[in-house]
C-alpha cells in the first residue's frame, strides 16, 4: 500500500507547514520594519503577530496548492475542465494534501474533530480535578481560568468541525451526488482549520485568555495575548463554517439525484439544510463581534468603551445573535443522525416524515429569535425580555415533535440494540433532560435565580452530549463500514457505551444540584463550609470515566480500521443511497446517478424501494 | 465534456449552480453588513448626540463618489449585455471602464479617509464609521480584482455568447456591492 517512490514534496502539508512558518517570521519582520519606519517602537507583540499570522496563513495556503486552479484559470487561460488536475497520490497521502474528494475531506474533518475532542475532554477533566477540594488542588487560579476558557472554545470549534465532517462525508452520498458543488471551496474550508487549531494550542503559551468562550468586553480587550490567538482561530473556523454552509446548501438545492424531491430526502438532508442556513448567515455576527474586540485591542477603536460613546451590551447582542443559533448548528445534524439510525434499527418507517423534516427548519427559524435569553441578567433592554421568553419556550415545540417521532418510530418496532442504536437511543434520553432543564432557563424569573450557576453548565452539557456527542458516536459506529470497509469492534463498542453513559450521568447530573445550591459557574474555588465538595468529587469520578471512554473509542477506531471484521456494502440493511454502493465508498460514488422513487424509510413495507440503481451498484464487490 | 456539463451550459445562467452559490454568498454577506448596520443603529440609539460634536462629513464629495459607483453599475451591466450578444471587444471595454470607476471610487474614499477630521479611535462613531466604510471598500477591492481576472480571460478570447457564466456571476457581485453602498450612504450621510 505504501509507495516507496513517492516524492514527499507532492504531499501538500509537507510544503505548507514550513512555508507557513517562514512566512510568519517574514510577516513579523516586515511589521517591525514598517513600525520602525513610521517612528513607532518596533516590537509590539499584538499587531506584529497579527500581521505574521495573516502572512503565515496566506503562504501556507499557497504552498498547499489551494490557489493552483485559479492561477491556471486566470493566467494560463485554460478552460475549467483543462485546469483540473488528477491526483496521482496514494490514498494515505491524499489525506495530507489539498484533495478535492468529499469523502477524503470528510475524514480529514472528522479526524481533526476527534483529536480536538480528546484534547478538550482532557482539559475538562483537569478542571474537574481542580474542583475536588477547596483551594489549590493541582493548579493556580490563572491557569484554571485559561484551561476553562480553552476547554470551552476548543469544544465549540470541535463540534463545528465534526458537524462539517459528517455532512461532508454523508450528504453527497445520501443525495446521490458525485461530489460537493464547489469541491475546491470545500477543500479550502477544511484547510483553514489546521492553522486555527495551531492558534488555539498556541494561545496557552502566548499567555492564555480568561474570558471563557464568550469573550465579553471589556475583559477580553484587556486579556493577555492569548486572546488574540483565540480570536483569529475562531475567525478561521467561522470562515470555514460560512463557506461550508454555502456549499452544503447549494448541494441540497442543486445537487440532488434525479427523482429526489425535497420530500424524498433522508432526514439528514433536512437537518443539513437547516444547519447550513444558520451557518452561512449568523456566523457573520460572531465574526463581526470578535473582529470589533480585535480592532479595540489592535487599533484602539471604541465600540465598547462607554466614555467614548461605546456600549458593551452591543457586543452581547452581536455575539448571542450567532451563538444561540450556533447550538442548533450543533444539534440539528445530531438529530438528523438519530433520525437515520432509529428507523434502520427498529425496522419501521420513520414516524411523521414531513413533520420531522420540517421541524428542522422550524428549529432553525425559531432558534434565531431567542438570542437575548442569554442576557436576561445582563442589563439588556427590559422590553425585550417577555418576547424573548415566549419565543424561547416555543422553540421547544419543534424539538418535541422530533422526540415524539423517534419514540413513535421505535414503538412496536423490531429493535436491534447494536452499538449505533445504543448510542442513538441514549442520545434521546440525554437530550430530553437537556431540553427540559432548558425550558425553566427561558422563563425570566427562574433564569434570574439560576443564571451563571452550575445548573446552566449541566443543562448545556446535556444538550451538547445528547445533541452532538452521543449522535456522533452513533454515527461513527454506524458509518465506519462505509468509510473503511470494516466494522468497529462491537464488544469494545458496548463497553465504550456503558462507560460513557455511566460517566456522563455521574459527571453532569450533580451539576443541577450544585447549581441550585448556588455554586457559581467558572469559579476556581468554593467555601469549604458550603455543601459542594461531595458532589464535586462524585462529578470528577464521572469525568474520569467519561475521558476514559473517549480514549476507548479512539483505540477502537484505530484498531478496527486495521483489523476490524470486513463489512459488506449494506451491513445494516439500510435503504439510504450511501449503503447502495460498495464499502468503502468508491471514488466516483455512483457509476450513473441513481433514480429516486420514494423516501428511504420504507422499512417493513414489502417491495418498498428508495432508488433504482444502475447495474452493479449494491452487489458491488461483495 | 460530460453530458451533464453540456446540459448545464445550455441552461439559463440564473439556474446554474455557480449563480446559486453566488446568491447564497451574497445572502451571507448581507448578514455581515447587517451586523455592522445593527451596531451603527444600536450605538446611535444609545448615544445622546449622534454623530458626536465636531464630526464633519464630506457629504458633497461622497455624493459625487456615489454617482461614480452607480455609473460603474451601468458599465457592468453593459459588459454583461455585450457578451450575451457575443461582442468581445465591447465586453473588454465595459469591464475596463468598470474597473477604472471602481478604482476611482476607492481613491476618493481613501482621500476622504486620510483627510477626515476624526480618527477611528476618537469615539464609537469614528470606530463604526471607519469599519463600515472599510468593509465596503474591501468588497469593492475584491470586485476590482475579480473583474481584472475576467478581463485577462476575456483578452484571451475565452468568453463568447454561450460561455460567459463567470461574467454573469461577477456582475451579480458587483451590483450587490453597489447596493450595499447605497445602504451605507443612506445610513451614514442621509439618515445619520
Amino acid at each position: 500500500m505504501r509507495n516507496p517512490g513517492i516524492n514527499v514534496l507532492s504531499i501538500g502539508l509537507v510544503r505548507a507547514v514550513p512555508a507557513g512558518l517562514a512566512a510568519v517570521a517574514a510577516g513579523v519582520g516586515l511589521a517591525v520594519l514598517i513600525r520602525r519606519a513610521v517612528g513607532a517602537p518596533g516590537w509590539n507583540p499584538g499587531p506584529v503577530l497579527a500581521v505574521g499570522t495573516l502572512t503565515g496563513i496566506l503562504a501556507y495556503m499557497v504552498a498547499l496548492g489551494a490557489f493552483n486552479y485559479w492561477v491556471r484559470w486566470i493566467l494560463a487561460g485554460k478552460r475549467p475542465e483543462e485546469a483540473e488536475t488528477k491526483t496521482d497520490l496514494p490514498r494515505w497521502a491524499r489525506y495530507f494534501s489539498f484533495d478535492l474528494d468529499h469523502k477524503v475531506i470528510g475524514v480529514q474533518y472528522l479526524v481533526t474533530a476527534l483529536i480536538m475532542l480528546l484534547f478538550g475532554v482532557t482539559l475538562g477533566f483537569l478542571m474537574r480535578y481542580e474542583l475536588t477540594s477547596p483551594g489549590r488542588t493541582i493548579m493556580g487560579p490563572n491557569m484554571y481560568n485559561h484551561i476553562m476558557s480553552l476547554h470551552g472554545i476548543n469544544q465549540i470549534a470541535m463540534i463545528l468541525i465534526g458537524v462539517s465532517g459528517l455532512m461532508n462525508f454523508l450528504l453527497p452520498l445520501m443525495l446521490g451526488a458525485r461530489d460537493m458543488p464547489f469541491p475546491r471551496l470545500n477543500a479550502f474550508s477544511y484547510w483553514l482549520l489546521p492553522p486555527a487549531g495551531a492558534l488555539l494550542f498556541a494561545s496557552l503559551p502566548a499567555g492564555g485568555f480568561d474570558t471563557g468562550w464568550t469573550v465579553y468586553p471589556p475583559l477580553s480587550v484587556q486579556a493577555p495575548l492569548g486572546m488574540q490567538f483565540m480570536i483569529l482561530a475562531v475567525y478561521l473556523v467561522g470562515l470555514s463554517s460560512i463557506l461550508g454552509g454555502i456549499n452544503f446548501l447549494t448541494l441540497v438545492f442543486k445537487g440532488r439525484a434525479p427523482g429526489m424531491s425535497l420530500f424524498r430526502m433522508p432526514i439528514f438532508g433536512w437537518a443539513s439544510m437547516a444547519t447550513s442556513l444558520l451557518q452561512m448567515t449568523f456566523t457573520q455576527f460572531i465574526g463581526m463581534s470578535f473582529l470589533m474586540v480585535l480592532l479595540e485591542r489592535l487599533v484602539g477603536m471604541a465600540f465598547f468603551v462607554p466614555s467614548s460613546g461605546g456600549n458593551v451590551v452591543l457586543y452581547q447582542h452581536l455575539f448571542w445573535f450567532y451563538s444561540h443559533p450556533a447550538v442548533y448548528v450543533f444539534v440539528l445534524p445530531g438529530f438528523g443522525i438519530i433520525s437515520e439510525i432509529i428507523p434502520v434499527f427498529s425496522r419501521k418507517p420513520i414516524f411523521g416524515y414531513a413533520a420531522v423534516g420540517l421541524s428542522s427548519l422550524g428549529i432553525a427559524i425559531g432558534g434565531s429569535l431567542v438570542w437575548a435569553h442569554h442576557m436576561f441578567a445582563a442589563g439588556m433592554e427590559p422590553w425585550l425580555r417577555i418576547p424573548i421568553m415566549i419565543t424561547t419556550v416555543l422553540v421547544a415545540v419543534p424539538t418535541g415533535v422530533k422526540v415524539f417521532a423517534w419514540i413513535s418510530t421505535m414503538w412496536m418496532g423490531k429493535i436491534r440494540l447494536e452499538t449505533p442504536m445504543l448510542f442513538a437511543s441514549t442520545a434521546i434520553a440525554v437530550f430530553l433532560i437537556g431540553g427540559l432543564t432548558g425550558v425553566p432557563l427561558g422563563i425570566v424569573p427562574a433564569d434570574l435565580y439560576v443564571t451563571d450557576t452550575y445548573y446552566i453548565v449541566g443543562h448545556f452539557h446535556h444538550t451538547m452530549f445528547g445533541g452532538f456527542v452521543f449522535p456522533l458516536m452513533a454515527a461513527i459506529y454506524y458509518w465506519f463500514p462505509k468509510v473503511t470497509g470494516r466494522f468497529m469492534n462491537e464488544r469494545l463498542g458496548r463497553v465504550h457505551w456503558a462507560i460513557m453513559t455511566t460517566g456522563f450521568f455521574t459527571t453532569f447530573l450533580p451539576f443541577f444540584w450544585l447549581g441550585l445550591n448556588g455554586l457559581r459557574r467558572r469559579v476556581y474555588d468554593y467555601d469549604p463550609s458550603d455543601p459542594f465538595q461531595t458532589l464535586n468529587i462524585v462529578s470528577t469520578v464521572g469525568a474520569g470515566l467519561l475521558v476514559t471512554s473517549f480514549f476507548l473509542v479512539a483505540i477502537n477506531i484505530i484498531t478496527s480500521a486495521i483489523w476490524g471484521l470486513r463489512a459488506g456494502a449494506n451491513p445494516w440493511r439500510a435503504k439510504t443511497l450511501e449503503w447502495q454502493v460498495a464499502s468503502p465508498a468508491p471514488d466516483e460514488n455512483f457509476e450513473t446517478p441513481p433514480r429516486v422513487v420514494d423516501t428511504p424509510y420504507g422499512y417493513g413495507r414489502p417491495g418498498s424501494v428508495h432508488a433504482i440503481m444502475s447495474t452493479g451498484g449494491a452487489e458491488g464487490d461483495n | 465534456m460530460t453530458t451533464a456539463q453540456a446540459i448545464q451550459k445550455m441552461e439559463r445562467p440564473s439556474a446554474s449552480t455557480p449563480y446559486f452559490g453566488m446568491l447564497l454568498f451574497l445572502v451571507s454577506e448581507s448578514f455581515l453588513f447587517g451586523a455592522l448596520f445593527w451596531a451603527y443603529y444600536y450605538l446611535k440609539v444609545k448615544s445622546p448626540v449622534w454623530p458626536p460634536e465636531g464630526v464633519h462629513l464630506e457629504t458633497a464629495l461622497v455624493s459625487a463618489n456615489t454617482a461614480i459607483l452607480l455609473i460603474s453599475a451601468a458599465s457592468m451591466q453593459a459588459a454583461i449585455l455585450a457578451i450575451r450578444k457575443g461582442h468581445r471587444k465591447r465586453l473588454m471595454l465595459a469591464l475596463a471602464i468598470t474597473i477604472l470607476l471602481g478604482s476611482a471610487f476607492l481613491a476618493i474614499k481613501g482621500w476622504e479617509w486620510v483627510h477626515s477630521d476624526f480618527r477611528p479611535w476618537d469615539h464609537a462613531y469614528g470606530s463604526i464609521y471607519f469599519t463600515i466604510t472599510g468593509f465596503h471598500g474591501i468588497h469593492v477591492l475584491g470586485g476590482i480584482l475579480l473583474l481584472g481576472a475576467l478581463l485577462v480571460r476575456a483578452g484571451r478570447g475565452l468568453f463568447d455568447a454561450r460561455r460567459h457564466l463567470a461574467i454573469e456571476v461577477a456582475g451579480l457581485y458587483w451590483h450587490y456591492v453597489d447596493l450595499v453602498w447605497i445602504a451605507v450612504f443612506a445610513t451614514i450621510f442621509i439618515i445619520r
